[in-house]
């Protein structure tokens, strides 16, 4: 079976992967990317660059991932839709494709509204099911959305996301399927908390033999103190943290609730390695890439 | 309807400023329904100029007058003698009304009173909220009658994005989730197989992206 | 203020609730305007009252569970709220323009007292 990356062999050998996160830098220094680059490399086996996330403006995700690449880190690029039409996404792929970036990220976009830029025009041209799909048909047909035949056309590891906590939840599974219709190879779910409700959701996805067609990556983020805790519960859209979680960090000391935090975050891990239908594991250690190393090790995930 | 709501009144004083004669000219039809180009509204804000006017020692002589619909030339021309003897025009109707009078004045200055706001609907007393985009290309058969291009923050044709909470959308508390709405809507009319439905990436040549539109009908044209 | 120019003062008020005596309004030249409910006084006629001279507005309205009309007075509240946002707009002080609440026992009392302190004043 041909593989498109080291990720997707990986994942095809049946064992067990792990993704980290990098955020590219608010500005143009490549010394960023280098730190985050050196706190990764060895310990995960690809990177998601993420694209303007909460529609902050920052380094593009092609350039940030050609720099992983550069430094023999695979980038899981990530792609939103939110500024980008469909003429634009797909010179990007190609682009990406030429720089040697091999796994995408599609995703919808954080609305701007709470981004660096609120007064801008959004995109959304097509959606995230189909930057999906557009992404699947050039690999396998070898063609542009118009119908063109490439002379090399972009062969790439696809994943979307998925939130198991979002509402309205009976629905969440439908979406799922739909985005593996659409080409999805493997999925990065939202940070897990509330591993009863992410229990019940792939439980579900089992049942529709979804998780036969996909690779599923549960995705965690180690809590640094409670009050990142609330305020992810509070602001961040699409996120649940359950009470009992809150106030678990709540009843350390505060120089303690770090650890306590790494904990927590090993114990999901745990959960999700023996879980039927987890393939893998995506660190999101936002802004404290430092911890990624300890987790990995810990977690007995090298 | 089409909506709008009435500009800041420095913004007004500002835009007539430089002149000593303006007419006020309301619409009757949407900016009326919206409270906000109808004859009431025409005549609480030629009486704030008069008086901001007066307090700033300044002259200006306003003149008011409200046409059934200042979209259709039938009635733009039942303003004509009050235009010809004022300096300009401020109209409160939306940028349609706007345009058209400009088309049919060509030498007269006509200024726009109102932010044009979207095709809405009055939700209940006093609230109103925005429901079509005017695409070109109406697909609300398939979403239960709930229109996402319109209603989803992000457009999204093939289901709800991560941030649906408690069928509340994420950037805003107050607005409803569009696909919260389409899900119960179908749930209701018992066709949830439709969320099962691909949609393909949309046709925008229809709407404003392919440029400004016209409809013709020739069976009209004489 | 010029001391012997007594302000002008437009009283609209409910014809059903409020009957109106000639010595509540020494201190000032007094006009008023009965009308069916008070939510009858529509945002225009506060205005053109301020253009036809007066100083200050008063609007009377009746106890919100009082009012006949049930919503009346409620109206007439929030009509005089957005006429003081015009006012504070077009740089007049929105304190020229102000409702009382009707209360048989203590309404006379009050528009003297808003009279003799001078506390409207366009
Ligand atoms: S929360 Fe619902 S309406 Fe808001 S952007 Fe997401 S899918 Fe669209």
């Amino acid at each position: 079976m041909k593989t498109f990356s080291h990720l997707h062999e990986k994942l095809s050998n049946g064992e067990f992967a792990v993704t980290g996160e990098c955020g590219p830098p608010r500005g143009a220094n490549t010394g960023v990317v280098d730190k985050k680059i050196k706190l990764l490399r060895g310990f995960v086996d690809a990177v998601n660059v993420t694209d303007n996330q909460t529609a902050i403006v920052r380094m593009s995700s092609i350039a940030a991932s050609a720099h992983l690449v550069r430094a023999e880190l695979e980038p899981v690029m990530q792609m939103v839709v939110r500024d980008r039409n469909r003429i634009a996404i797909q010179s990007d792929i190609m682009g990406a494709y030429s720089l040697g970036i091999r796994n995408i990220l599609c995703l919808s976009g954080d609305h701007q509204k709470f981004g660096s830029q609120p007064d801008a025009m959004n995109v959304f041209d097509i959606d995230s099911v189909n930057l999906i799909r557009t992404v699947r048909d050039m690999r396998d047909t070898g063609k542009d959305m118009s119908g063109y035949t490439l002379d090399v056309a972009p062969q790439m590891f696809i994943g979307a996301a998925a939130n198991p906590f979002a509402d309205p939840f009976e629905y969440r599974v439908i979406r799922l399927a739909k985005k593996i219709d659409a080409g999805a190879d493997f999925i990065q779910t939202q940070c897990i908390y509330n591993i009863t409700r992410f229990k019940e959701w792939i439980r579900q996805a089992n049942n529709e033999g979804l998780t036969d067609k996909v690779y599923i990556l549960g995705g965690v983020t180690p809590l640094r103190s409670a009050g990142m805790a609330r305020y992810m519960n509070n602001k961040v859209a699409g996120m649940d943290i359950p009470e009992d979680v809150i106030k678990r960090m709540d009843g350390v000391d505060k120089k303690d609730q770090a650890d306590e935090g790494i904990k927590i975050c090993l114990e999901t891990i745990e959960e999700l390695k023996g879980l039927k239908g987890v393939h893998g594991v995506h660190i999101m250690a936002i802004e404290w890439e430092e911890v990624v190393a300890t987790i990995v090790e810990q977690a007995d995930l090298k | 309807m089409i909506t709008a709501s009435q500009k800041p009144i420095n913004e007004i004083i500002k835009l007539i400023a430089p002149y000593k004669k303006v007419l006020i000219l309301g619409c009757g039809t949407c900016v009326k329904t919206c409270f906000a180009g109808g004859e009431d509204e025409v005549a609480v804000l030629a009486s704030a100029l008069r008086l901001s006017f007066k307090k700033k020692a300044m002259t200006i002589e306003i003149e008011e007058q409200t046409v059934e619909r200042q979209c259709e030339n039938e009635f733009i021309q039942e303003a004509s003698v009050k235009m010809a003897r004022n300096d300009a025009t401020l109209s409160l109707a939306c940028g349609a009304g706007v345009q058209a009078m400009v088309k049919r004045f060509a030498k007269n200055i006509v200024l726009p009173g109102v932010n044009t706001t979207f095709i809405g609907i009055q939700e209940s007393q006093g609230i109103f909220t925005e429901e079509c985009s005017g695409c070109g290309n109406c697909e609300l058969g398939i979403f239960g009658g709930v229109c996402p291009v319109t209603r989803c923050a992000k457009k999204l044709l093939n289901g709800p994005c991560g941030g649906s909470q408690k069928g509340i959308c994420e950037i805003n508390p107050d607005t409803d989730c569009a696909w919260h709405l389409i899900i119960e809507r179908l749930t209701t009319l018992g066709q949830l197989d439709n969320l099962k439905t691909y949609i393909p990436p949309k046709n925008w040549d229809t709407s404003l992206s392919g440029g400004p539109r016209k409809l013709v009908r020739e069976d009209h044209i004489i | 203020m010029n001391i012997d120019k007594k302000p002008k003062l437009t009283l609209f008020h409910c014809l059903n609730s409020f009957k109106e005596t000639s010595s509540m309004f020494d201190g000032c030249q007094a006009k008023t305007v009965k009308m069916a409910c008070s939510s009858m006084t529509k945002d225009i006629h506060l205005l053109k009252a301020f253009e036809a001279g007066a100083d200050a507005v008063l609007v009377l309205v009746c106890p919100e569970k009082g009012c006949r009309y049930s919503e009346g007075s409620m109206r007439a509240k929030k009509r005089v709220d957005y006429v003081k946002t015009i006012l504070d707009d077009i740089g007049m002080d929105s304190r020229a323009i102000e409702y009382i609440q009707h209360d048989s026992q203590k309404t006379t009392g009050l528009i003297k007292d808003i009279i003799q302190n001078n506390d409207i004043r366009a």
